[in-house]
């Protein structure tokens, strides 16, 4: 089941799924985005993730081409390895009206596009491609802006998609923002 | 250059430059010790910035890297001293040499990335120009300089960092070569970092890689938070602590009996001693637990004080940017970049001994915790970015700062290393670090420095193994 491994990342896939599913799934992704753009983070854990999450975020090193490390590697430095538990523990602090970087509120944009959806080998679980644009303003003039890449897997289960596994790698080796106040 | 025939008759001398430090007793007075307050001019002035680089960035022993991040010849990492690029990298004798990361040819970074293994040297991209893990020139491409006598290939390398030395697992350089040994510069602060260092037989590891940030503030509002600022937890840091313990930031029962700061030459630490406050807010049960039975077993190695102090609510700082958290286990430094930024790097230690499962829940706990997305971390950012932005005010940056909470509660009876404080609730490790850097401002020699009045112990002579 290398698919719902989380320190697997995606190799290649060639079966796309049906365009019913790509587009239900495409759909799935910008309402995530919008929720997340609102806050809506309790709902988004209620909706949109799956009681077994594996969330991931590593630390991007630069490393030469040569260095068979590569640029990053499951169980070393990361910005996120959750679990429904962790997530959950960060979904709490939104909701502290002492949350002092939340509050005034951020505004937020998640842009989503890129978006590539494929069958695996398990039924009922895609994997979706997808590449981001996140931009948060607070305050005045404070602007961070943070892109990369996604790796999902969704789960169709009484008919609602649920997300199972997001590998998220983002272009930035160091993180030029104070803080990473949303989820991608 | 010049255009007859003494032209290049003498030849270029490449040794490597030390320059010497400089007095600002003017700088040094922004730091007013009779009144408590610290001039604002410490975090905003370009002229008072470049002269941090030079008294204390210059000068100060600095640290560069942990023993397991580089455990054999030819690894390597890169990292900063001030804002010097600069490779640290493991000898053949296992000895670790440190070198600015800049070709002597036309300065051309020479190392691109974070870290490498076993490499046999560093080759410059611009003219080839290669050096090998000592710092030393092996070779330039083509070998066009081989026969050219005036090539002076032996005097020509990456600057090394003057002094290398370690302590426990810790390697820390100092660019200046008079400084005094690392101990000695660490002086009776050794005793507090041994509660991280040695609390188990085996000692210490980094979890590979870190994570590394910039945030736009002034660098000694991190420092100085580290050094002795319990007092912000309780409100900064109320929303993590409900998100995570659900409820306040417990100070323990025996607050008022046990809660101390220390600071050693700028150096310090508070502390609640209450056994396991700080690693209780990781959220891990199973981590609670370890750090129960390593404060019971370690009480042979560090004595009770310290037992008490592995896990308990505590923040420390190593003039002058390297801070750490026991209990929640993240070292961390403040790189500086410019008077308005800083880079800051993280990184987690555990005992080597440790469990497998407790060395993973400490990394996931320092990242709920303590790094960009943590739910402690966030908040700090966002004070410390402000602190420094307002004051590109003009008017604003007149007005005087409050530095004086626990003005008068030395603790001259309590048998710990340093100058003593009651509370942890205290500003007196954030008025001795200004004091240490005023004293960085004011002398221009180790001499004066290691034996300056306001924040070297008078207890220094006594002996601290329990
Ligand atoms: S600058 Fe490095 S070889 Fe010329
Ligand atoms: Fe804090």
């Amino acid at each position: 089941m290398t698919i719902l491994d989380i320190a697997v990342p995606f190799s290649n896939f060639s079966d796309y799924a049906d365009a019913l599913t790509e587009r239900l799934l495409t759909q799935r992704l910008f309402a995530e985005a919008r929720i997340l753009d609102k806050e809506g983070y309790e709902e988004w854990l209620a909706d949109f993730i799956d009681e077994k999450i594996q969330y991931w975020m590593p630390d991007m090193e630069t490393r030469r081409r040569d260095d068979v490390r590569g640029t990053f590697c499951y169980g070393e430095a990361a910005y996120f390895d959750d679990s429904i538990k962790e997530l959950t523990i960060r979904v709490k602090r939104y909701n502290e009206p002492s949350a002092w970087a939340d509050n005034p509120a951020t505004r937020h944009v998640h842009l989503i596009s890129n978006i590539e959806v494929f069958n695996t080998e398990i039924a009922n679980h895609y994997a979706v491609c997808s590449v981001f644009e996140n931009i948060r303003n607070r305050n005045m003039a404070d602007q961070d802006v943070i892109h990369g890449r996604r790796e999902d897997i969704w789960k169709l289960e009484n008919g609602v998609f649920k997300l199972v596994i997001r590998r998220i790698f983002i272009v930035q080796n160091v993180l030029l923002s104070k803080n990473l106040n949303t989820f991608l | 250059m010049c255009d007859n025939n003494s032209c290049g008759s003498a030849r270029p001398n490449m040794k490597p430059v030390y320059p010497k430090a400089d007095k600002y007793p003017e700088f040094a007075k922004l730091v007013d010790e009779e009144k408590s307050q610290v001039d604002r001019r410490v975090f905003t002035d370009e002229e008072v910035y470049q002269a941090e680089l030079k008294q204390i960035f210059a000068r100060a022993w600095l640290f560069l890297a942990h023993d397991s991040q580089i455990p054999n010849p030819g690894d390597f990492i890169r990292t900063s001293m001030g804002e010097d690029d600069i490779i640290v990298v493991r000898q053949r004798d296992k000895s670790v040499g440190a070198f600015i990361n800049s070709c002597p040819h036309r300065g051309n970074r020479v190392c691109h990335v974070d870290s490498g293994k076993k490499s046999r040297g560093f080759i410059c991209n611009y003219h080839g120009w290669s050096f090998g893990i000592d710092g030393g020139l092996r070779g330039t491409d083509g070998g066009v300089y081989d026969k050219d006598e005036t090539f002076e290939k032996s005097e020509i390398g990456l600057p090394p960092v003057a002094q290398v030395q370690s302590y426990k697992g810790l390697i820390f350089g100092a660019f200046d070569p008079e400084a005094p040994s690392l101990e000695e510069f660490l002086g009776d602060f050794t005793f507090y970092l041994d509660i991280m260092l040695d609390n188990d037989q085996g000692g210490t590891e980094f979890i590979g890689g870190a994570i590394k940030s910039e945030i736009s503030c002034n660098w000694k509002f991190p420092a100085e938070n580290f050094v002795g600022d319990i007092l912000h937890a309780s409100w900064t840091h109320q929303s993590g602590a409900q998100a995570i313990l659900g409820g306040g930031v417990d100070l323990g029962k025996r607050y008022d009996e046990l809660a101390f700061q220390a600071s050693i030459y700028g150096h310090g630490i508070e502390s609640n001693l209450d056994k396991v406050g700080n690693t209780r807010t990781l959220g891990y049960p199973d981590l609670v637990d370890y750090v129960f039975d390593l404060s019971e077993k370690a009480k042979d190695r560090l004595g009770e004080v310290r037992a008490r102090a592995i896990g308990a609510v505590s923040s420390s700082n190593v003039f002058p940017n390297f801070s750490f958290l026991p209990g929640q286990n993240t070292f961390r430094v403040w790189h500086p970049r410019g008077p308005d930024k800083i880079e800051l790097v993280v990184w987690t230690i555990v005992n080597k001994n440790a469990p497998d499962h407790i060395k993973e829940q400490y990394r996931k706990g320092v990242m709920m915790t303590f790094s960009p997305g943590g739910v402690f971390e966030m908040d700090d950012g966002e004070n410390w970015e402000y602190s420094t932005k307002v004051n590109e005010g003009y008017m604003t940056r007149q007005q005087p700062l409050h530095y004086a909470l626990g003005v008068g509660t030395l603790d001259e009876e309590r048998d710990l290393p340093g100058i003593v404080h009651k509370g942890s609730k205290n500003e007196a490790n954030q008025r001795l670090f200004y004091s240490r850097w005023a004293e960085f401002m004011k002398y221009d020699n180790w001499d004066d420095l290691q034996n300056s009045k306001v924040t070297l112990p008078q207890n220094k002579k006594q002996q601290w193994s329990d």
